[in-house]
Formats: C-alpha cells, sequence, structure tokens
C-alpha cells in the first residue's frame, strides 16, 4: 500500500500545476483573435455597440488586472458569469459537468469490460484464428473515426432497429444509463482497443516469466497462479495506460456529445471557446484540470497498490 | 329549379365550410428538433437568431408580420395612423388582453415595454425605433407616438420582435438593480401575451412551452389559439442525428435541414419537406479600399475587376453544388422578399469572355492573387469558395481559401483587414432600411466593412430614412440598388429558402420570411 506521505506529496504536486493551468488559459484564451462582444454581437455590431459592451464584461481592463479580479472571486468560489448564456459558471459547470463524467465513466467500464477478457482469451489463446479474430475486430475499431462509429450505431441500432432512442440523454438514472449507452459505446471502442492491445502483450510477457513458472512448480492452482500473480503484474502497465487515457476520453466525449445530443461539457467547452465565452473557458479549463489530476492521482495509487516497489 | 340550385348551394357552401372548420384538431405536444439552444429570451437584450425566431410565440407585437411576410395585419393593435406630417403615430390597443399570469395588459405596460425597448443603453435592436421621442398614453386604449422626424419605417418596426409588450409590474418585481438583471431574472420565467407560454428549460438539451389559457387570439373554430397544449424545443446540433430521430418517429418537425437531404426527405412519404420563402442571402463580401492592410495594393479596389469576377461565376452551378437546385439567384443584395427589392434579374449573367474583357481593361489584366475568409468545417461556404476558385482560374485570378473559426472572422472583418470573406444576411424587419444601412450605406459600418463610400447612395439613404411617400422612396431604393449593382462592391450568389421537415401529420406550422417559427396554428391530425 502506498504510503501516506506519498499521497500527501502526489495531492501537494497538484496545487502548483493548477496554479500554472490558471494563468496559461487566462492569458491564452485572451490571444485568440476576436473578442466577447463581437462574438455575441456578431455581424450587426457596430464599434459603439462592440465597445460599450466589452466594457461592461469589464474586458478593457489590463490582463493582470483582470487576472487579481478572477483570483480574488475564484477564492470565494465565484467563477464569474457566463457571457453567453448569463449563468453562473458554478452552476453551468455543475450541471454539465456530470453527464460528461457520467458518459466517460460509462465508457471506461464498457471499456474494461471488453478489454479485460477479450485480452485474455487473446493472450492464452495466443497466434490462434480466435486471437486473430479479436486483434482484427478491435483494430477496427481503433482505426474508424469517432464521428463515424456512433453516426452508424446510430443509423442502425436507434433509427433502423429502434432499440435505442436517436440521442438524448434521458430523465431517470435507469433511462439515462439507457440513453448512453451507444455513446458511451462508440466511445469505449477506440479505448478498448487501445487497452486489449496492451493488456495482451502484457500477459504473454507476465505469462512467460519465471515468478509464473514458480509458482507453477510450488503446485499452486491455475486460478491462483491466474488471479493473484499473472493479473495483477500484468494490471500494471495496463491500469497507467487507462488512467492516462481519460484525458483522451473526456476529450473523445465533444464529438459523442454533439452526434447524439447529450448535454454535456465537452460541447460546453466548444460552444463556449467559438464563442470566445471567457469565464466558462476558464472555469471549464479549471475544473477538468483538478479532474485530470485526480485520476492521474488515482492511477498512481492503484499502480503503487499493485506494486508494493511504487509508493514507499 | 331555382330552388333546388339554391338549396344545393347553400349546403354545399355550409358542408364545404363546416368540413373546412373542423380540419384542425386541438391538443398534443409537438417536439421540434433546433440545431442550437436559445440564449437569453429576452426581446429588447437578446443579439441572436436562436432567440428572436421563438420569441413570438412568448410575446406579442403591436403590429405582426402576416404569414407570407409581405404586408403587416394587427396584433396588439387593432388600427394605427400617421399623421400627414408623419411625426405622429396613433395606435388603438386591442381590448380584453391579458398575460399569461391572468393579468390585464394595460397602455402602461404598452408605454413602459416601448420605452424600455427605445432606450439606447437597452441592447442592440433600439436603432430600430431610433425615431420615437416619446410615448404617450392618450387614454387606456390610445397609445400616440411622438416622432422627432418622419419616419417611414416605424410601422414596420413595431413588427420587429424587440418592441414586444412585456408586464411592467412583473419585470419590475424581479430581483436585481439594473434592467440587465432584472431581465436575466424575469427571462427564467418570462410571461407575455403570446399563444404560449414558457414552462421549463433544460439548458443545452430541452425547451418546453405550453398553451397560454389567456391568448386573445381566436382560431379557425373559435376558440382561443394555439391548437397544441405544448411545443417541447429538443436541441440537437448534429445534422444527421436530427434528421434521423425525425425519421424514427421522436421528432415532430426538425430545421435547417441540409441541402443535400432535402430531395430524400421530400420523397419520404411520411414526411412533409417545407422550403419557406426567406429573406436569407448569401454573398461574397469584399474590401474595395485601395490598399490591404500590408500595404500592397488592392485589386478589388477597381471596379472593372469587381464585374468581371462577377460575371466570371456560374451562378446556376453554385446553386446546383451548394444548395442542390432550392436556391435562386440574387437580383439586388437584398432578398427578392424585401420590400421594394429589386426584381429584374441577375445582375451579372455568367460571361466568362466579358470578365476577361472587362478584366483587360484594368490594370489587372494577367490575374492576381486573392484571398478569403471561410468558416471552418462550413460545409457551404467550403463548397462555394471551391467551385468560384474554380472559375476564377480561367481568368487568372487565384482565390485563396483561408479557415478560420467565426470569432476570428469577425476580428479581422470588423477591422477591415479582410480582401474577401463568405457572408449571409437575414432581414429583422419587413422594411428594406436595415440591410441597406449595414450593407450598402457607410457611416454606419463602412457598408459591412468594405470601405465602399458611395456619397451618392450615403444621400439617398439618409433621405429616404424621412421620406412619407412611398413611391418617392421607392424611387431612391430603385436608384440605391441601381448604383449598388454598377459598382458591385460584393460577389452576387444567392437566396435559400428555409428548409424545415415535418411529420406529414404536422399542419399549420410556418416560418415567416424573418425567421420567426410560428407555432400558433400548427397542430397535429390524429
Amino acid at each position: 500500500m502506498p504510503s501516506p506521505s506519498y499521497i500527501l506529496t502526489r495531492l501537494l504536486q497538484i496545487i502548483p500545476t493548477f496554479l500554472f493551468i490558471m494563468v496559461v488559459v487566462f492569458v491564452l484564451v485572451r490571444l485568440l483573435p476576436g473578442d466577447p462582444a463581437s462574438a455575441i454581437l456578431g455581424e450587426r455590431a457596430t464599434d459603439e455597440a462592440v465597445a460599450r459592451i466589452n466594457a461592461q464584461l469589464g474586458l478593457d481592463e489590463p490582463v493582470p488586472v483582470q487576472f487579481a479580479i478572477f483570483v480574488e472571486r475564484f477564492l470565494q468560489g465565484d467563477l464569474g458569469t457566463s457571457i453567453h448564456l448569463k449563468m453562473p459558471v458554478v452552476q453551468l459547470i455543475a450541471q454539465r459537468l456530470p453527464v460528461t463524467l457520467m458518459l466517460t465513466a460509462y465508457a471506461a467500464l464498457l471499456a474494461l469490460l471488453l478489454a479485460l477478457p477479450l485480452a485474455f482469451a487473446a493472450a492464452l489463446k495466443r497466434d490462434r484464428a480466435a486471437d486473430a479474430v479479436i486483434r482484427g475486430a478491435f483494430q477496427v475499431g481503433l482505426s474508424t473515426p469517432v464521428f463515424y462509429i456512433g453516426l452508424v450505431l446510430l443509423t442502425i441500432f436507434a433509427a433502423n432497429l429502434r432499440w435505442f432512442p436517436v440521442g438524448g440523454f434521458g430523465e431517470t438514472l435507469a433511462d439515462r444509463l439507457y440513453h448512453l449507452f451507444l455513446p458511451a459505446l462508440t466511445l469505449a471502442l477506440s479505448l478498448s482497443a487501445v487497452l486489449m492491445r496492451n493488456l495482451r502483450a502484457s500477459i504473454i510477457e507476465v505469462l512467460g516469466a519465471e515468478y509464473v513458472d514458480f509458482a507453477r512448480a510450488k503446485g499452486l492452482r491455475p486460478r491462483i497462479v491466474m488471479a493473484r500473480h499473472v493479473l495483477r503484474n500484468a494490471l500494471i502497465s495496463t491500469v497507467t495506460l487507462f488512467g492516462l487515457s481519460m484525458g483522451t476520453l473526456i476529450g473523445g466525449a465533444v464529438i459523442t456529445e454533439t452526434v447524439f445530443a447529450i448535454p454535456g461539457a465537452g460541447r460546453l467547452m466548444i460552444d463556449s471557446i467559438y464563442s470566445r465565452d471567457y469565464p466558462v473557458v476558464q472555469g471549464l479549463t479549471l475544473a477538468l484540470a483538478i479532474l485530470v489530476s485526480l485520476a492521474f492521482l488515482i492511477t498512481d495509487l492503484v499502480q503503487a497498490a499493485l506494486d508494493p516497489r511504487i509508493g514507499r | 329549379m331555382k330552388k333546388i340550385v339554391t338549396a344545393a348551394l347553400v349546403a354545399a357552401l355550409l358542408g364545404g365550410g363546416s368540413s373546412y372548420a373542423l380540419a384542425v384538431e386541438r391538443g398534443g405536444d409537438l417536439t421540434f428538433g433546433r440545431y442550437a439552444d436559445s440564449l437569453f429570451l429576452d426581446p429588447v437584450l437578446n443579439d441572436a437568431n436562436v432567440d428572436i425566431w421563438i420569441l413570438t410565440n412568448l410575446y406579442d407585437t403591436l403590429i405582426r408580420s402576416t404569414p407570407d411576410g409581405t404586408d403587416l395585419e394587427p396584433g396588439l393593435a387593432t388600427e394605427w395612423a400617421v399623421s400627414d406630417d408623419g411625426t405622429e403615430v396613433t395606435l388603438t390597443l386591442r381590448e380584453g388582453v391579458k398575460f399569461a399570469d391572468g393579468s390585464d395588459m394595460t397602455a402602461e405596460d404598452v408605454k413602459w415595454s416601448l420605452d424600455r425597448a427605445r432606450n439606447p443603453e437597452n441592447g442592440i435592436w433600439n436603432g430600430l425605433i431610433g425615431s420615437i421621442d416619446a410615448v404617450e398614453i392618450a387614454d387606456p386604449s390610445t397609445i400616440v407616438l411622438k416622432l422627432k422626424n418622419p419616419d417611414p419605417t416605424i410601422i414596420p418596426a413595431l413588427a420587429v420582435f424587440n418592441t414586444a409588450i412585456l408586464p411592467k409590474a412583473l419585470f419590475e418585481a424581479e430581483p436585481g438593480a439594473t434592467d440587465a438583471e432584472k431581465a436575466e431574472s424575469f427571462a427564467e420565467h418570462p410571461v407575455g401575451t403570446g399563444p404560449f407560454v414558457f414552462d421549463s428549460w433544460e439548458r443545452g438539451t430541452r425547451m418546453r412551452m405550453v398553451r397560454n389559457p389567456h391568448h386573445w387570439e381566436l382560431g379557425e373554430d373559435g376558440e382561443p389559439l394555439p391548437y397544441l397544449d405544448s411545443v417541447t424545443f429538443e436541441v440537437i446540433p448534429d445534422d444527421a442525428t436530427r434528421i434521423l430521430k425525425l425519421e424514427a418517429g421522436e421528432l415532430g418537425g426538425s430545421e435547417f435541414i441540409p441541402f443535400a437531404r432535402i430531395a430524400e426527405l421530400d420523397a419520404n412519404p411520411n414526411i412533409t419537406m417545407e422550403l419557406f420563402p426567406s429573406t436569407r442571402v448569401a454573398y461574397l463580401n469584399m474590401s474595395v479600399r485601395p490598399e490591404l492592410s500590408d500595404g500592397t495594393p488592392n485589386p478589388l479596389a477597381d471596379v472593372k475587376v469587381r464585374q468581371a469576377l462577377n460575371h466570371a461565376i456560374d451562378k446556376d452551378a453554385i446553386i446546383q453544388i451548394v444548395t442542390y437546385g432550392t436556391g435562386t439567384k440574387q437580383q439586388s443584395y437584398m432578398s427578392s422578399t424585401t420590400p421594394m427589392a429589386r426584381l429584374e434579374g441577375e445582375p451579372y449573367p455568367y460571361d466568362l469572355e466579358k470578365a476577361k474583357q472587362l478584366l483587360g481593361e484594368s490594370e489587372w489584366a494577367d490575374g492576381f492573387d486573392v484571398s478569403i475568409y471561410a468558416l471552418a468545417g462550413n460545409a457551404d461556404e467550403l463548397a462555394i469558395d471551391a467551385a468560384v476558385q474554380q472559375m476564377w482560374s480561367q481568368l487568372g485570378v487565384n482565390l485563396n481559401i483561408e479557415q478560420v473559426d467565426n470569432a476570428t472572422r469577425t476580428a479581422h472583418y470588423r477591422a477591415g483587414d479582410f480582401q474577401m470573406r463568405n457572408s449571409a444576411w437575414t432581414n429583422d424587419i419587413n422594411d428594406p432600411s436595415q440591410i441597406t444601412s449595414y450593407i450598402a450605406y457607410y457611416p454606419l459600418i463602412q457598408s459591412v466593412y468594405s470601405g465602399w463610400n458611395n456619397d451618392e447612395v450615403n444621400q439617398l439613404f439618409e433621405q429616404s430614412q424621412q421620406e412619407l411617400d412611398p413611391e418617392a422612396r421607392a424611387a431612391q431604393y430603385e436608384r440605391i440598388q441601381e448604383i449598388h449593382i454598377s459598382e458591385a462592391p460584393i460577389i452576387y450568389l444567392y437566396e435559400t429558402p428555409y428548409p424545415v421537415a415535418l411529420q406529414s401529420n404536422v399542419k399549420g406550422f410556418y416560418q415567416i420570411p424573418l425567421g420567426n417559427n410560428i407555432f400558433a396554428e400548427t397542430y397535429i391530425e390524429k
């Protein structure tokens, strides 16, 4: 088990990363050409209208001053108000981020359910027909764009067979699990392909290791050999890969949320960048940074739990 | 014999009449698929079509556009009269109008709403009624507008969404110190006189409006509108998904059907593919300044070059490639559905020889490079630009397509730092003044930042803004359009209708040329 000092160190490391991200995002989003007022007013804007609205938004102040105001509000738990949607950013994030988290968690779970058993099957039946079929199928899933997979699944299983609703998010928890199955599957396919290949290679390597031979020689039953020795060691690198993929998964959620009409944070982020909605971009980036940092931390901790050599 | 014929005639009329009156069916919910969610449901402070186009279901204006958009009809005002010198407008208010909460609409509400709408501090639409000096209540049923100067656009302006009538007492009871704050709070549960009243809104997903039991307008059956119990808007940004959902029967209707899918949906027996006449024009905007932002000479500053470029484009081909034949050629910078639009055919017919000849007469006979800003990922714009690129290559003109996002393009454009860009326009008012003030008139935004500054057009426009004689005004607009065409500061392309697909049992929905979606008379046939 990882030591308390290890956990504490890792937690504290999040803080400077966080600060750095805050500054970078704040500056970057203001470097983009265009400004929120023009984005709101569009083609009908006169210079006076744009200047007036930018002043109302406090965007005519020097950037360091704007940053100071931002940090001051942040420490009070206020992430500002969305310029376009006229809602507090905290409220927006609280509405949209859980949706994306649910989608990505569901996708991660499906990816594991697909990858784990099939990786084992492929590894144990290595170089035989089953192995080739499994690897081939996953290769297709890996090379096909998420957008295309999503539309194909939607067309076949939702629009034609009517097994699933055509996009949307649903109302109750059970309803939502039903609505999110196809989008989660879409996201899961490419991730599971990556995980499967990695785990299969890992299992093959471990199966050939000396300590496995030793365990068998000791007379341990195959099931215990698998569970205690093979699986635990093979999973180490796959767990790392899985944790590192969380960021990519959230990124892939953007496309999936658009195709399936899911009101998540991915779409919110894209829309806010296009409309130069600075407060939302800043707030959402911070929230996502925290989440991804936590995901990395948990990955490290699980890794340390699996491998006692780490985490002292 | 005569009696029998008369009786037969009466029977036919009655029979025909009553079956027509019974055709509408009441009840039901219509789920309508939209490509984007609304942002802010306030008539005065909003700034986007996504809000404007559904506000007419929640709020009414004093005057309304007719369904085909060509004329005006009474709304919350039953009569209106403009004084001879054009500086006073007297409006008679409709009796017995109530807001959705049951309270009466009074002259106070009307005065307050109009004063709020014309306040220069509030939003971006106040200029449309900028000529109002004062709003006076003559008596509980009569409002008098005192104008600073004669204004021929004031009547159409009273049909624009920003002059909708809101309940003063309810709005002012909202928390907040400023108008903007109260508006934000009020917009979370808006109350108007329209056929529907706001019910619920899950941001980014779904908005629901239910029938307003106090609505004043009667349907064909003599009962108050609307026929539907409720309308639910579902936000489905992806075009393909929106169509799939409609085909699966999960939506009653779906807006913004891509041109490529229109024929397919039209052929579907369960779907009615509507193409509503619009005021939407698509054109290419150019900077006509003598120099570009980097100091190099701008070929587009030469009128012969611009005319040549216009002649070199096969508009029929572009209409086929991009709009799959649903578009029509632009005849003027304003759509053919705009009052006083020039309707004499396309200004620059496709003529490659003439184009070469004109280019030869300019200083740029050997051709030149020109760049255009297109919206990244926008299929229509990229298709137009690719076709134009190919057509202009025959003149030795090399079109360089730069894909950027909307905010970036807007930034360049507003700074006049562009050579060409794809542009589009939809009118907000049933009058040519708005589009002209932006596209052809220099003082407002330098003729859509093209830098085109024609003194005669500027003067004609300013005169037309106070010209009360419709014929004289029409003559002014004829001349403005004539000059615009001869100088060709834009590349004229096409107009397209609004493509809306509905289940075949959904009737009575229409979208007016200004874009507003009208659900008041929509019903579902069982």
